[in-house]
């Protein structure tokens, strides 16, 4: 039982109870203030977007079974460990999460009542929730949920059925900024709650950086919604100016849970996934691989935030204040090493993987995936 | 994986448990990683089969290109098989349909009286059972060896074809290649809307007139796309493409390979700025290369 857990089971007595039969089960409810809120709120108006204006490529059926799944694992598994009905507040932003970046083979817009590749969304979630509640070296879940399981499935199933959204999410005019704006409000909203600003300015800096030096390398990469490869000035804006990479940075690094805990880990942790994603992206001829870079750059960085924060603590000379230092369970932690070993690995693999260049340069006609 | 707080030692039945979860992550692990071709196995490919070119728009008539096989496919196209003519019953020869095709065709005129005509050898109703005079198209999807029997009282003539997706590789016309002939302009293609590479090469044929040549080329297949010269250089987008002028150039029947066109010998393609690939039933401009007069800056 986590601590969380724990705490609400002390206040067990003062909760709201659900009859069921014989039984009174306690049941909590999410708090006004609370962040996931918040985040669900913004995740949600993107979604809506998404479906109306901006040609997302997911149902809305994709969407409501990822939430649902997420949402029954986490209620299924706080129930036996504490005996309430908890609100499954991450877990729906898991969820939500999953269906916002996943894109399977065949969906199309405004076909909302789709099933299609629903296998994938639900191998996603249950991947996702997974390592939530299995890799927990330290007591505590380390991975990202919904980044992990994306990367996995991603890396898992391939380009022929799945892939993620796209960097751009199409042509500058009234939905793409007003999509922009809601990302941005957002951000405000979310990063000064959970207090995240530096960590995302110690993100974008560096990462901005690398980017324009492989812009001016001449690296390129192709994306099938541009016939041709994309190079210079575009590379840059189409990566560091992405609304995903706003997404990725705003409010999925932004897991207070799963990032650094202190203000000098936070900047180490932010500018250490910069350097990660810098780094595998340098590798990637595509699209699909600069996206999964990005993403798996937050696994890897996930796994070192124990480390992170352990030298954060070291560095302020504040050691005691430090959380204390956890039993790492064997098995575990081998769970971590081989998430965080193979997340990066696979993805720098991604660079020879013919068949994604072949997709992605449009040479596959119409037996192409996407 | 396991509850490190706990005091007790884990259970056997979680130990076991554990092992089994750490067993599949790996796996998965080395399936997504791509080696030994797991990934492909357990979800496939998109990758078609890899295919040798064909060398020529005629069966047979060329030999096959030195171009090693390709998973690029063209627009479904139909390579002329053989034709026979004549105006009384007749057994034709034998001919031989590629085993990979898609279908082929067989397509008939006749002047008057009935016409038949059946697969040799086949127990099958006729695949042509017409009064003439009359024209049209038969199909049939069985490869392999093949003759057409032929009941008739006057003239007729079949063709046959075979539709297939393999890239044609024709080599360079007679013409591109005789002393004399010179290159005049050169460029690589580019998208326009759809995908579009390779290398575009211009000849001045010897005694006049002109010849294009699209070398390793790959347009996104469609049907009845068609070569254009547009007075622009480098035309942006089909609404660009619209608002010049442009000219007619060839049909473009395949859409991978190695291409050769005759030019009409109305146009001078150096007076153009672009040859543009367009497609008139979704009136989308699909690639184009810039005409860069050979040798200029």
């Amino acid at each position: 039982m986590s601590r969380a857990e724990a705490a609400v089971t002390a206040e067990g007595a003062r909760l709201p109870r659900l009859a069921i039969g014989h039984r009174s089960i306690p049941v909590v409810l999410p708090a006004r203030g609370d962040p996931r809120l918040k985040l669900a709120a913004i995740i949600i108006t993107l979604q809506v977007l998404g479906q109306t204006v901006l040609g997302f490529r997911v149902s809305i059926a994709q969407i409501l079974v990822s939430i649902l799944l997420c949402a029954a694992i986490e209620v299924a598994v706080t129930y036996r460990r504490s005996g309430m009905l908890v609100w499954p507040g991450s877990a729906m932003l898991t969820g939500n999460s999953v269906a916002f970046i996943l894109r399977t083979s065949g969906t199309q817009h405004g076909d909302w009542w789709s099933l299609n590749g629903i296998e994938f969304f639900v191998l996603a979630c249950v991947l996702s929730m997974l390592s939530k509640y299995l890799i927990r070296p330290g007591g505590a879940h380390v991975f990202n949920p919904s980044n992990v399981g994306l990367v996995w499935t991603f890396l898992l199933v391939g380009p022929v059925h799945v892939f993620p959204q796209y960097l751009w999410w199409g042509p500058i005019g009234l939905p793409v900024v007003l999509a922009l704006l809601v990302i941005l409000a957002g951000a405000v909203w979310i990063l000064r709650s959970v207090r995240m600003y530096q960590m995302a300015v110690a993100f974008f800096v560096p990462f901005a950086a690398i980017v324009a030096v492989l812009a001016l390398a001449g690296r390129s990469f192709y994306a099938v919604w541009n016939p041709n490869p994309i190079s210079g000035l575009s590379y840059f804006t189409n990566i560091v100016l992405s609304p995903e990479i706003m997404v990725f940075v705003f409010f999925m690094m932004s897991d207070p849970r799963t990032a650094a805990k202190t203000p000098a880990g936070r900047i180490a942790y932010g500018v250490s996934t910069a350097v990660v994603a810098g780094a595998l992206i340098s590798f990637q001829s595509t699209e699909f691989g600069i996206k999964l870079g990005i993403l798996a750059s937050l696994t890897v960085t996930c796994a070192l935030v124990p480390l992170i924060d352990r030298w954060a603590a070291r560095a302020a000379k504040a050691r005691e204040d430090a959380p204390a230092r956890a039993r790492y369970g064997r098995a575990a932690l081998v769970a971590v090493v081989i998430v965080a070993v193979a997340a990066p690995v696979n993805t720098a693999a991604l660079a020879n993987n013919e068949e994604i260049v072949l997709i992605e340069r449009g040479l596959l006609g119409p037996s192409s995936p996407q | 994986m396991d509850e490190p707080q706990r005091p007790t030692q884990p259970s056997a039945i979680r130990r076991l448990a554990a092992s089994a979860a750490l067993v599949a992550l790996a796996a998965s692990a080395l399936v997504g990683s791509g080696a030994f071709g797991l990934r492909q196995r357990l979800f496939g490919s998109a990758v078609p089969e890899p295919v040798a070119p064909v060398g020529g728009r005629v069966a047979g008539a060329t030999p096959a290109p030195q171009a090693s096989q390709t998973v690029l496919r063209s627009v479904p196209w139909w390579q002329d098989v053989a034709s026979f003519a004549g105006s009384a019953d007749e057994v034709t020869e034998a001919f031989v349909i590629s085993d990979d095709i898609l279908q082929w065709r067989v397509r008939w005129t006749c002047m008057q009286g009935n016409l038949t005509v059946a697969l040799a050898g086949r127990d099958e109703p006729p695949l042509v059972d017409a009064s003439c005079p009359d024209g049209g198209t038969a199909y049939v999807t069985e490869p392999g060896e093949a003759m057409l029997e032929i009941s008739a009282s006057a003239p007729w003539t079949v063709e046959v074809a075979q539709q297939i997706d393999a890239p044609l590789v024709e080599p360079p016309l007679e013409g591109m290649t005789a002393p004399g002939a010179e290159v005049v302009a050169r460029s690589s293609l580019y998208g326009i809307e759809r995908t579009g590479t390779g290398e575009m090469i211009v000849y001045r044929l010897v005694g006049g007139g002109y010849a294009l040549r699209l070398e390793d080329v790959y347009v996104t297949p469609n049907i009845d796309l068609e070569l254009r010269f547009s007075e622009l250089d480098r035309p942006g987008s089909t609404e660009e493409f619209l608002d010049a002028r442009s000219v007619f150039v060839a049909p473009m029947p395949v859409t991978a390979g190695s291409l050769n066109f005759r030019i009409p010998k109305r146009l001078e393609p150096l007076k153009f700025g672009s040859l543009v690939i367009w497609c008139p039933p979704l009136a989308v401009a699909y690639a184009g290369a810039t005409i860069e007069p050979e040798g200029a800056p």
